[in-house]
């Protein structure tokens, strides 16, 4: 008798440890995203956007080269940043540290968007890109009609963004060979998608 | 793509082989190629899958093919009779802006010309002749919905290996999300 009250005890405890642990994590997860906020850019935003946008190693799997003349990033804002449907800042504390678009489909594609996301270095290694991805992901299907699929297309060296889409819930749905020409060579492209109608870890979709 | 089949699947491949494959050409289209062209383009059993609206009329199937085929890049008329008339098309679209290595093809058999393997035919001599003509193409892809099993079985059958299903993919008509395969 006494063994087995000593037993109980014992789960009891492993349990209410594994739940304060839970609740921990559940915490720092929502400071995470408490942190993170989404808003459309400014031109005044320039110089932060400059740092993430000059830097080699966050261009590395982009399509474009980083940039060396403010003037050039200057117009890219104006003509491309500011009038985009869905372009948004990912903020520290209010302040720009990457950005994050989603490109949406018309016609026949009008049912998908392609999402694309940048961060500044100083902040990789923490999750905020993920974070940043899940409020977008939440956000955008909620704002456009007719969404069902957010895709985003990887280098399949590219781990550290295969691995942001795999925490945010997306689905790898396959390699896409050569499906890219970038810098001047062809690339193999991981295939991710979110649904609408994916259930995510933190049940972020109505 | 072999590897996995077993005794069975091996005989019945023999089967088909043996089935004589027709010996089909490839041309471009003319205008007067209007009412072999209106065969699969007014024919929602061929079209239930396309993007492409299905025509009602000869006047619509006509303004298609001076609107998008007469001006395409690359699209032929499958011809399988000495007498030269179409009984289907095959088409293959050079990916937009930068990606010039890349390609799509496209194909519509009439419906009582199916099941001959024409279709399979025209998408090899297709791929061939593309593959030789844009010297800078690396990659030919091609897109089927999930239950299209007719047009994934040609792409299987012509070489082409699948690489994913794509979710929610494409809005077909009537509304209903298709499930891309690439």
């Amino acid at each position: 008798m006494r063994a087995r009250f000593l037993t109980v005890k014992k789960s009891t405890t492993r349990s209410l440890q594994s739940d304060k642990l839970a609740c921990r994590i559940a915490r720092a997860k929502m400071a995470e995203e408490r942190e993170i906020t989404l808003r459309r850019f400014d031109l005044s935003d320039l110089d932060d956007y400059m740092v993430w946008a000059s830097d080699d190693r966050v261009t590395a799997f982009c399509r474009w080269d980083s940039y060396t003349d403010k003037e050039d990033l200057r117009r890219y804002m104006r003509e491309t940043v500011l009038p985009h449907p869905w372009f948004r800042a990912i903020c520290l504390g209010g302040r720009p540290i990457g950005a994050l678009s989603v490109d949406l489909g018309v016609g026949c594609d009008r049912c998908k968007g392609e999402l694309g996301y940048v961060l500044a270095t100083a902040h990789w290694g923490r999750g905020y890109a993920t974070a940043a991805v899940k409020m977008a992901v939440r956000s955008v299907f909620q704002e456009v009609e007719g969404l069902e699929r957010v895709e985003a297309l990887v280098d399949v060296d590219n781990k550290g963004s295969q691995r942001v889409l795999e925490k945010a819930g997306f689905v790898r749905e396959g390699v896409l060979r050569k499906s890219m020409v970038s810098k001047g060579r062809t690339r193999d492209l991981v295939m991710f998608s979110f649904i609408s109608t994916d259930a995510s870890v933190d049940g972020l979709i109505d | 793509m072999d590897q996995h089949k077993g005794v069975g699947a091996k005989e019945e491949e023999d089967r088909e082989e043996k089935k004589t494959v027709p010996e089909i050409t490839l041309r471009p289209f003319t205008l007067s190629d209007v009412d072999d062209f209106m065969t699969w383009a007014t024919d929602d059993r061929v079209m239930r899958f396309s993007r492409r609206p299905t025509c009602t009329t000869k006047d619509e199937c006509l303004t298609h093919m001076k609107d998008l085929i007469m001006p395409h890049p690359w699209c032929r008329a499958i011809c399988i009779d000495d007498d030269g008339r179409p009984v289907g098309l095959v088409s293959v679209m050079p990916a937009p802006g930068a990606d010039v290595h890349r390609a799509s093809i496209g194909f519509a058999i009439a419906y009582d010309y199916w099941g001959h393997g024409i279709a399979t035919a025209a998408v090899k001599k297709a791929a061939s002749a593309v593959f030789e003509e844009w010297p800078f193409l690396e990659r030919l892809d091609a897109i089927a919905e999930v239950n299209n099993t007719a047009s994934r079985r040609v792409l299987e059958k012509a070489g082409f290996q699948r690489e994913a299903v794509l979710r929610s993919y494409l809005a077909l008509r009537g509304g209903k999300q298709g499930h891309g395969h690439v």
